[in-house]
């Protein structure tokens, strides 16, 4: 990024001289080699109270372990919040810090901002110090956006904010949010003796969103905790091309979505195979599918019906036939419609949308 | 926190300058002098001239911070939340509904002990949309732990927010402060302000140092986890024990203050005027007070012996030294540039709160009559004042008056 | 001052949300055909509940209104007429997410009242669990499979109704059995229902406890600081970094251990562990990798002991682990102690492995164990089953 200068006469050079990103180094995190790479230290160790298998829990674990000492973390309200620390029992290893429901991005801003000033100024030693707000799909995908937007237009402050979506506010006792599944069972959206399909609009595509509108921004992407050296890694790379980056983690909520928690690791496998949950990166404006996702778009893996996701979880129990068809058939135009297939959502002859009777 | 004080005679040495300028540029001058870490910015009448100011200083190299313009004031607040949680020394600001906007923020500060200093240009709430003043927007956060002052010109703003840093930054303190200033009348309106030299300043203001509550990969804490019904009430009990300690701390530094540059602002709390002698006396906030010092000069030359008394800090409402000066009067008249829609006697916020520090604070009670008067940013006017004075006297002679009377309306 | 009655209701969070609901609903709804009235609660502080987490559930009785206002606006009752388990692993006690220390299933029982427990177990072996006290008390024993499913999902296996029939027969001046049937009739219409209530009510037995017998286990307890003590800015300190410790038998330290929260251990959140087979441990540390809670210490071997201080028994670690019988999740209510299975395995490998091997057969089979949903279909499949122990009782 570059701007002309007051000097009208200013050639090309003194031009591209004058920028006004000024980037600080990051911590250059490398990916690790393999499992047996990952280091044993643990910045988020136990005390917190979650659900059993809260993979939400898991990405937070994997997300500390990825940064490593010198983070500050910032966990905005959601049920990874009153879970996870409570008073005078916590199981950050790293600063930690609430931040209110629509603030991920102000609050991540506003330490970045102030570790900068501060190296600037000489009242802090000047050491790159990784900045992450955390946020549910509540905060992130509501919420105004959590002020993600914003965030992500300041090429010079090194942030990541990291969105866990368990598809709910799960810790309000699981309502629907702007990343619940279409016809979910939730708190608002229960199904009654006349209304089979309460929740009848279809997930925001949250990652596109940010990709499509921010294009300073240099790092978006997608992962899932049932690929855990991948999520760190992405998260290490998120952390170190510098500028305010942002991650999508799809994390299967055994209380939300009512499954026995054993089958949490394979739930998040199903996302990602049934084509559900696409994985992907978008760095520095390229794009690259990576995992089962990559298979499914150059047709090497034929994506697993959705029926075998579906029917695995208590809030579609109440869904007939054509509730899964209807459902299939959007994930099949994901995958067959969309001029960028499983992300961009633009096609180019667009069929009536004809969801079965409530 | 150690006190500075100058010798006499380095003070002389020390040049001040004299400047042409608004109470908005006065503050944004006072930010730079601070030298601010953590600026945002986001546009709404009146207080939004500071920040513009402070980005011509940031563009000509005088002031160095982190200038941020925020996608709204929810935000606008929570950057500096968490700027100031890091050690940052912030500044922030807006007014009206812009302020009430943010108003989850400026909840939550006090508890997290953020010594956010800001500006609000007093302005009446929407709706309708007005950019006139009315004091009711910075007045919403009244009983949340902020301590709210009020100015009335140019030379004080900026005095203030120096001030402001020295008390909201000192250790036993650590909460969030805002200085209003009146929509127009001081926001938009130069006069010529004296202003100190960067070195006494340094002097006066160390640099901001939360200790071991600052939010550092060498300090690791985690701030603000869930707390449940075990655990609340105790959190509450130690915010109020900083309201227990303001009083005395804003007393310190006013002393130092005058101390280091010079310029004595006598009783911090509130200044009184033309008091000594008087049988009744009008209080009130903000700039009305010039209105009110010349309608006051006018009705002695009548004979009319009435004074005013100017409340300059809000919270801490200093209840005891108020009801100590106000007991001596024949009958005081209280005038808000705000409401508090069926409050006790129907009267604006200040009443409410003069009457009640005088039920316990004062060993006579004379009558306190309310005054509603310049909504909107109606202006004040010398004839409204010697109205209010009238019904005062009625007052003092026994006459029964209404409570709360609005003047200046129509109709 | 008429009489008030408070009956708890301890349960698995979610698990048996529903069901613990519905008891608690029955019980007020039932004894008001005796014109009593009454008020039913969840404990506020275990919301949002969580998954597996000890919570409890309320009915509050009395025979006129002013009497049942000395038992309104609790979060808890201080004493109560009659508890009810609904899942025996929770005999070790109840720590809910917002509770600091541990409080004995029944802590709030008053002398010589009745403690329900739904279980196959005998009341000796459940003693064995159950912590010791001072006051005298009795142990009922509901013959049941634990009865869980999740949020939106109903297991309807007449466990509820069965715990009314219990109720009715410990405690028949809060609500007796006809008042019991006549709910049932008029307000569910399942007359098989009444059919389990009444069975559970003949069947319903209790010992009596003498004061003292039980686990001698100290309880883990948490003070709380005065205001002054506690640190500004709703601060608190994090947590330190952990680090290599010592092997028992070689002396020797390696692996990592990560430090475990002082103030809240998951002891009783457990409903089932792991139990792990170091000798066929490949080390792939897929187990420690996909733990949520960070509860596996990495050995000084570098095979993978989960710590019990930290594992909610949530089982993934049995899910991710490529090996047989490697890593299996056995009932928790098996086990007496917390202590480390990789320290018992280093001190006698063979014994150890002898103990594994007995444990694993007594471990309910996978496809068995139910936790939750897990397919469209599978509690009607489960029913007959928990039918067939109701008519026996």
């Amino acid at each position: 990024m570059c701007h002309a200068t007051h000097d009208l006469k200013a050639g090309k050079e003194n031009i591209m001289s004058t920028t006004f990103v000024d980037e600080k180094p990051t911590q250059n995190l490398e990916a690790f080699k393999g499992v047996k790479k990952v280091p044993h230290e643990e910045y988020y160790t136990s005390g917190h109270r979650t659900c059993q298998a809260c993979e939400s829990a898991q990405i937070m674990k994997l997300m500390a372990k990825a940064a490593g000492p010198r983070t500050i973390v910032l966990g905005a309200t959601g049920c990874m919040y009153v879970a996870n620390t409570s008073y005078y029992s916590t199981p950050w290893g790293v600063p930690w810090m609430h931040t209110q429901l629509g603030s991920a991005g102000s609050g991540a801003l506003g330490v970045a901002a102030a570790l900068r000033v501060q190296m600037r100024k000489g009242a802090m030693k000047d050491e790159p110090i990784n900045v992450i707000a955390f946020c549910g799909d509540g905060g992130g995908a509501d919420m105004g956006l959590n002020a993600i937007s914003a965030t992500l237009t300041h090429p010079d402050y090194n942030l990541l904010i990291l969105m866990y979506d368990n598809e709910s506010y799960a810790n309000t006792d699981i309502q629907i949010s702007g990343t619940s599944p279409y016809g979910a069972n939730t708190s608002f959206s229960t199904p009654g003796k006349v209304k089979r399909i309460m929740h009848h609009r279809w997930k925001k595509n949250v990652a596109p969103l940010m990709i499509a509108g921010h294009p300073t921004c240099k790092y978006v992407g997608t992962i899932s905790t049932s690929y855990p050296l991948q999520a760190m890694n992405n998260i290490r790379k998120a952390l170190s091309i510098g500028g305010p980056t942002f991650i999508h983690c799809l994390n299967p909520c055994p209380k939300g979505w009512d499954f026995d928690p054993v089958l949490s690791f394979e739930l998040g496998e199903l996302a990602v195979n049934t084509g559900i949950w696409p994985l992907y990166e978008v760095e520095n404006g390229n794009l690259h599918l990576y995992g089962k996702t990559k298979d499914i778009a150059n047709g090497r893996f034929k994506r697993l019906p959705v029926r075998d996701y579906l029917l695995k979880q208590g809030r579609f129990a109440h869904f007939v036939e054509d509730d899964i068809e209807y459902f299939q058939s959007k994930i099949d135009e994901m995958w067959t419609k969309w001029l960028v297939p499983g992300v961009i959502p633009l096609q180019k002859e667009v069929e009536a949308d004809d969801p079965p009777a409530r | 926190m150690a006190t500075t004080t100058l010798p006499v005679e380095v003070e002389k040495k020390i040049h001040e300058q004299e400047a042409l300028i608004t109470g908005a540029e006065a503050i944004a001058i006072a930010c730079k002098l601070a030298n601010v870490d953590v600026v945002t910015a986001y546009p709404i009448r009146p207080y939004d001239t500071v920040m513009q100011y402070i980005s011509q200083l940031v563009a000509d190299g005088e002031m160095d911070c982190e200038y941020i313009v925020a996608e709204g004031e929810h935000s606008q607040f929570e950057i500096v939340k968490h700027a100031s949680i890091c050690g940052a020394r912030v500044f922030c600001g807006s007014s009206g509904v812009g302020w009430m906007y943010a108003m989850e923020a400026l909840t939550v500060s006090p508890a997290l002990r953020v010594p956010m200093v800001c500006m609000v240009g007093n302005r009446a709430l929407d709706d309708p949309g007005a950019f006139g003043v009315e004091h009711n927007d910075a007045l919403a956060v009244r009983d949340l732990g902020w301590l709210l002052t009020w100015v009335d010109n140019a030379q004080e703003a900026l005095d203030t927010a120096l001030i402001a840093y020295r008390v909201a930054e000192d250790r036993r303190m650590l909460v969030p402060l805002a200085i209003s200033c009146d929509g127009a009348f001081l926001t938009h309106s130069q006069a010529l302000v004296r202003i100190p030299a960067a070195e006494q300043v340094k002097q006066f203001l160390p640099r901001y140092d939360r200790g071991d509550l600052l939010l550092h990969p060498d300090n690791v804490i985690s701030v603000a986890p869930q707390a449940n019904e075990d655990w609340v009430m105790e959190i509450r009990r130690q915010n109020y024990a900083v309201t227990e300690r303001a009083c005395s701390v804003i007393r310190e530094v006013y002393a130092d203050f005058g101390r280091t540059f010079g310029r004595k602002y006598g009783n911090p709390f509130f200044e009184e005027y033309l008091t000594e002698d008087a049988e009744v006396v009008l209080l009130g906030m903000g700039t009305l007070s010039t209105r009110v010092r010349v309608a006051v000069r006018k009705l002695r030359e009548q004979g009319k012996k009435v004074g005013f008394v100017r409340l300059r800090w809000f919270r801490p409402f200093a209840g005891p030294e108020i009801a100590k000066c106000l007991e001596r009067f024949k009958a005081v008249g209280v005038i808000d540039r705000d409401f508090s829609f069926g409050s006790p006697n129907l009267s604006g916020v200040v009443a409410t709160e003069v009457r009640s520090a005088m039920y316990t604070g004062a060993s006579t009670r004379p009558p306190v009559l309310g005054f509603i008067c310049g909504l909107g940013g109606r202006e004040v006017t010398v004839h409204d004042v010697e109205k209010m004075t009238d019904i005062v006297f009625e007052a003092a002679k026994g006459v029964t008056q209404p409570l709360t009377q609005w003047i200046g309306l129509r109709g | 001052m008429g009489q008030l009655f408070a009956v708890e209701i301890i349960y698995r969070g979610v698990f048996q949300k529903t069901l613990a609901k519905n008891i608690t609903r029955g019980i007020v709804l039932a004894a008001h055909n005796e014109g009593k009235l009454g008020i039913s609660f969840g404990r506020y502080g275990d919301a949002p509940e969580r998954n597996g987490i000890p919570a409890k559930s309320f009915a509050i009785i009395a025979n006129d209104e002013q009497t049942l206002e000395a038992g309104m606006a609790q979060y808890e009752p201080k004493h109560v007429d009659l508890t009810v388990v609904l899942d025996d692993t929770l005999c070790k006690g109840a720590e809910s997410w917002a509770w600091y220390g541990l409080q004995p299933v029944h802590h709030a029982l008053k002398s010589g009242h009745t403690l329900i427990v739904v279980s196959l177990q005998d009341a000796p072996t459940l003693l064995k669990t159950i912590h010791r006290r001072e006051e005298p008390y009795k142990l009922g024993i509901l013959k049941g499979v634990t009865s869980f499913s999740g949020m939106w999902v109903y297991k309807d296996d007449h466990t509820d109704v069965r715990v009314l029939g219990a109720i009715a027969k410990a405690l028949p001046e809060l609500v007796s059995l006809k008042s019991v049937e006549k709910f049932i009739t008029e307000k569910l219409k399942n007359s098989l229902k009444v059919t389990s209530t009444q069975t559970a009510y003949q069947r319903f037995t209790a010992v009596d406890v003498k004061p003292g017998k039980g686990n001698p286990e100290e309880l883990f307890n948490f003070e709380l600081l005065p205001w002054e003590n506690m640190r500004n800015g709703v601060s608190i300190p994090g947590q330190p970094q952990g680090g290599p410790y010592a092997d028992p038998v070689t002396k020797q330290t390696g692996g990592f251990r990560p430090a475990r929260n002082e103030l809240f251990k998951k002891y009783s959140t457990r409903t089932q562990r792991p139990v792990v087979n170091f000798s066929t441990c490949t080390k792939c540390t897929l187990c420690w990798l996909d733990c949520p809670d960070a509860s596996f210490d990495v050995t000084p071997d570098g095979t993978y002991d989960a710590n019990l201080e930290a594992c909610c028994g949530c089982g993934i670690c049995e899910a991710v682990c490529p090996v047989k019988d490697c890593v299996t999740m056995v009932n928790e209510s098996l086990f007496h102690d917390n202590d480390s299975q990789w320290v018992r395995y280093k001190k006698d490998p063979h014994t150890y492995l002898k103990w594994l091997e007995k444990t694993i057969e007594m471990a309910e089979p996978d496809e068995k164990r139910s936790h939750g949903f897990r397919y469209r279909g599978q509690y009607q499949e489960q029913l007959p089953e928990a039918l067939e122990v109701a008519r026996k009782g």
